[in-house]
């Protein structure tokens, strides 16, 4: 009875990743639109984003400022280590890398700043919504370049055998290489929202369990190891931000790439 | 045995086992970026950059099975 109780006490800091709706709408169909805690931190993060690269280029000069100097150092990272396996042609790719990498770092970083407790704080990338999102425009753009480059024949005849086998062959195996290169296509953005949202969300349970367990011992000399855990593990948390958002629009560059590239 | 406690220790047991192979690779991997570093000292800006990619790339394969194991604990009543 008594181990139930404190065990709540675990339950109850998990709470912390809990949806809580702000503003409830009515559900169209499948969809709820109702603003809650997570949309509301998607947009304070875009709305940060924005400020941010607006009131950078309003005040341009040869000189930089400080904050100049972070804009260049974020768009030379962007340009240089995500598009630069993209040769000359990835020029117009700069934009939607700068863009993945600076909204997800920091729907990350806003998760991690501590808040009071009315605001409800709670980081958008815990959300597998979110991520499957952010994901699907990823999926969205790469078979829409495919589709505008080689039209549909040649993007679809893409994922079949190469060319070179005999015609008796080629049937069975030109449908078992278009199951696989189609799970293939389907997977890889899916991957992309498992992985931002697992490296996310098991970040912050464990803070939060570590956090239930001191509750739950509720003793002044047992409570240090676990807080200077916790300390250490908020500082992983911002280097697993940083890694994450890079590797999501990393990884994204390379999908829009192989299908433009589409293998010939 | 019923299908929550079924679950729970399909969890416990499913996520301990899934992190033996991102382990062994990532450590497989992290010795030969230190050997190559060692071999040849002004490359280590490329090398730890190809290192954190592999990583973050073997750390998702444990994530796939942590968000399953998350599924069968909470969820499955």
């Amino acid at each position: 009875m008594a181990a139930e109780e404190q065990g709540d006490k675990i339950v109850e800091a998990l709470n912390e990743l809990s949806v809580h709706n702000f503003i409830t709408l009515p559900k169209i169909g499948p969809f709820d639109f109702s603003i809650s805690n997570t949309v509301v931190y998607m947009w304070v993060s875009a709305a940060i984003v924005l400020i941010f690269f607006l009131v950078v280029t309003r005040r341009l000069r040869k000189d930089p400022d400080r904050l100049q100097v972070i804009a260049e150092s974020l768009m030379n990272f962007a340009t240089g280590h995500i598009t630069g396996q993209l040769g000359p042609k990835g020029k117009k790719y700069y934009y939607i890398a700068l863009t993945l990498f600076a909204y997800i770092f920091t729907m990350n970083i806003v998760g991690l700043i501590p808040k009071p407790l009315f605001m409800r704080a709670v980081t958008p990338t815990a959300n597998i919504n979110v991520t499957f999102g952010l994901a699907f425009v990823v999926f969205c753009v790469t078979q829409f370049q495919g589709f505008k480059r080689h039209g549909f024949r040649g993007y679809v005849g893409s994922w079949l055998t190469p060319p070179g086998v005999p015609k008796a062959m080629a049937i069975p195996l030109n449908a078992i290489f278009f199951v696989v290169h189609l799970m293939g296509e389907l997977f890889k953005p899916l991957s992309l929202a498992i992985r931002l949202f697992g490296n996310t969300i098991a970040g912050h349970l464990v803070i939060l369990v570590m956090l239930g367990l001191v509750l739950k011992f509720s003793s002044y000399l047992i409570a240090v190891p676990p807080l200077a855990f916790v300390v250490a593990m908020n500082g992983f948390e911002i280097f697993v931000a940083f890694l994450q958002a890079y590797i999501f629009s990393l990884l994204s560059v390379i999908y829009i790439e192989s299908a433009i590239y589409a293998g010939h | 045995m019923d299908a929550n406690a079924a679950a729970k220790l399909a969890a416990g047991l499913g996520m301990g086992l899934a992190t033996l192979g991102p382990g062994i690779g990532i450590g497989y991997m992290t010795g030969r970026a230190t050997d190559a570093i060692a071999r040849q000292p002004e490359a280590v800006g490329e090398i730890r950059t190809t290192m954190i990619i592999g990583v973050a790339l073997a750390e998702a394969l444990a994530l796939y099975a942590f968000v399953i194991a998350i599924f069968l604990a909470i969820v499955v009543k």
